[in-house]
């Protein structure tokens, strides 16, 4: 098996009750790359996503088939769920900071997984903020509420967060959508320079931000993936008449 | 009709509504006030409801009288709920104070008794001690019934003036302080509210949880909701019953303050659990998603991120719930009681405030003592939501910014 492939899922089905969400996945997800999944509202992008860190545990009428392979682990068997989220971390669409202090914030993951020293969180915490470029904007205020956080802000302050557990992955559900395009631009950037340390897989509607920051792409449609392959091929050559269609605008 | 006059005639119908609920509303209150408002004082609040027999010991000595005699005619027992003011007062040296005979009205009987009127500035009485050596103090509408012994029953006050002045060095009085407060029911409304809260407060909490975070929704869930709905629409006396039968009887605690709070915490229960589960429902599922994706446990979600969010919903159902206690009486009549007195132990009896109000009202007749409890009352409530108020919003975590 190749070592570098991070997530591999195998004819994965998800079915919301009688309505089949996904339709046999077949993915290899490698390491310290950024991947996109594009495609229309309601394709099914954002509950794979969500399938990777198994989120949609939350929803009680998920059934899923299918094997998803955590390096080389099935997620959905061996895996303690509370393990795997610690080492898969997700930065929601709505920036969603717990309304605490900014460094509560931060802290309340590794808090969660029994660090209790002082100097280390307060190491961990810098950390994490200076790695997700909002250090130096939060420094002096670091005991202040996190909702006085601008939007843009607010969203770095949850990839902090997610940093702070220094997960392997990083699932990004549309991270930018709810920001203007100056705060767009920096998570941008930091997704860019976060892509040497971590794994991400953001699901995004912004074809160019796509084109951008990712490395592969994935299309999907109705629950299936239609076509997988490098950024460029697909921005540029796709193989598949319903991609282009997709990219070139035509629908979607 | 024109639409204009129509309009003008349905505002008018509105206005006319909320003015006739407004007056109501303050017509009672008023009528409350005025009724009770000549009662309250501070006597009224931290006095018993029973009068209170003790032996003063003080030592006589000669204090001449430094006020005019017009004035001191004037100075009658200013208590005069229960007196009626029959001879006097004579001014008496060795004690340096003057009494007078009165008809004392106390739990309905009515007697003649000797009353304090005026106390002298240097007079012994202000330094009488009891027979533990302990000092007391001895105010102007305290009754006095015997002298070293003398008793002074079916005695004219000139006799009792004249048997007082015949006594020297140190005298034993035996000296009753009147009742008619209300500290008791003060006191025992406090222990009801935070006892019944004690127990219900956690089970409620607890019990909202369960519901909102953990019962995965279907048949149970609507069922417990539903019997939580009923629960709060049950009229309390059929709780006091309830309360009376198992509590008093079949658990053998009594007429007493544990019986009367585990019943109110009944009562408690639907409210607080409807109020908590509220406010959990209002805490953003983005909270529990980000809390659990950073790898928090539920029960670490629960109790780190969405109990803190649901605060100012559960400080509303601890204010509703001692509205409640505070307001109680039917049920408490069965349980706790109509006994005035500080509740000694959990299994003694006590009468709260709303208790002590039907009491006083129904078994004396005494209707402008139960308005004088009635403002109390109003009081404590009006308080106790202002107090609320602020703290919930203290510690409401959306107002930091």
């Amino acid at each position: 098996m190749d070592a570098n492939i991070k997530f591999n899922t195998k004819n994965l089905d998800l079915f919301y009750g009688d309505f089949q969400a996904l339709k046999a996945i077949n993915m290899e997800i490698r390491e310290k790359e950024v991947t996109a999944f594009i495609g229309p509202s309601g394709c099914g992008k954002s509950t794979f996503l969500r399938c990777l860190n198994r989120m949609n545990d939350l929803i009680d009428s998920v059934k899923i088939n299918g094997e998803i392979l955590f390096d080389g682990q099935d997620i959905n068997g061996t895996i303690d769920v509370i393990n795997l989220r610690t080492r898969v971390g997700m930065v929601f669409q709505k920036p969603n900071p717990f309304p605490m202090s900014i460094y509560e914030n931060i802290a309340y993951g590794p808090k969660c997984q029994g660090m209790k020293d002082k100097n280390q969180l307060d190491t961990l915490v810098k950390e994490s903020l200076v790695k997700a470029a909002l250090w130096e904007e939060v420094k002096d205020r670091l005991n202040k509420s996190a909702l006085g956080l601008s939007g843009g802000q607010q969203q770095r302050l949850c990839i902090a967060r997610t940093i702070a557990m220094n997960p392997e992955v990083i699932l990004m559900d549309e991270p930018t959508s709810a920001l203007d395009p100056i705060a767009t631009a920096k998570i941008e950037d930091l997704m860019s320079s976060l892509k040497k340390d971590y794994t991400i897989i953001i699901v995004t509607h912004s074809m160019q931000q796509a084109g951008r920051i990712s490395d592969k792409t994935a299309f999907f449609l109705m629950g299936e993936v239609i076509e997988f392959n490098e950024t460029p091929i697909i921005f540029t050559n796709p193989h598949d008449k319903r991609t282009e269609d997709y990219i070139t605008g035509r629908f979607g | 009709m024109g639409r204009k006059a129509k309009d003008i005639l349905v505002k008018g119908v509105i206005y006319l509504a909320t003015g006739i609920t407004l007056s109501v509303l303050l017509f009672i209150v008023g009528f409350i006030f005025v009724k009770g408002i000549g009662l309250v004082n501070w006597d009224f609040l931290t006095r018993d409801y029973n009068e209170k027999v003790v032996y003063a010991f003080i030592e006589s000595n000669d204090v001449p009288l430094n006020i005019d005699k017009q004035s001191l005619n004037e100075k009658n027992p200013y208590d005069k709920r229960y007196e009626t003011h029959l001879e006097g007062p004579i001014y008496v040296e060795n004690i340096g104070a003057a009494i007078a005979k009165v008809s004392y009205k106390n739990h309905s009987t009515e007697r003649e008794q000797f009353v304090i009127t005026y106390i002298e500035k240097d007079s012994p009485l202000r330094s009488a001690i009891d027979s533990t050596g302990k000092e007391i103090t001895i105010g102007t509408d305290y009754i006095v019934q015997s002298i070293n012994g003398n008793d002074f029953a079916e005695l004219t006050l000139a006799e009792v003036a004249a048997t007082i002045a015949d006594e020297s060095g140190e005298l034993k009085v035996k000296i009753v302080q009147p009742g008619g407060g209300i500290k008791s029911n003060i006191i025992t409304t406090l222990y009801m509210v935070l006892l019944s809260l004690i127990v219900a407060l956690p089970l409620g909490i607890f019990g909202a949880i369960y519901l909102t975070e953990y019962a995965k929704p279907g048949r149970l869930v609507n069922m417990i909701r539903f019997a939580a709905e009923c629960l709060a629409g049950i009229p309390s006396i059929i709780f006091g019953l309830f309360g009376m039968a198992f509590f008093v009887v079949v658990l053998k605690f009594q007429i007493s303050l544990i019986s009367g709070s585990l019943t109110v915490a009944i009562i408690l229960l639907p409210v607080i659990i409807r109020s908590t589960e509220e406010a959990l429902k209002t805490v953003p599922m983005a909270f529990r998603e980000g809390s659990l994706a950073l790898g928090a446990t539920k029960l670490q979600t629960i109790f780190k991120v969405v109990l803190p969010c649901a605060v100012p919903g559960i400080a509303t159902a601890v204010l509703l719930s001692i509205g409640r206690v505070v307001g109680e009486s039917a049920a408490l009549l069965l349980t706790a009681g109509t006994v005035a007195q500080i509740p000694g132990t959990l299994f003694s009896p006590g009468s709260t405030l709303t208790v002590q109000a039907y009491y006083v009202a129904k078994e004396e007749g005494n209707i402008e003592l139960a308005c004088a409890i009635g403002i109390v009352i109003i009081v404590i409530v009006i308080v106790l939501n202002i107090l609320s108020r602020i703290t919930s919003d203290k510690l409401d975590v959306f107002n930091k910014k």
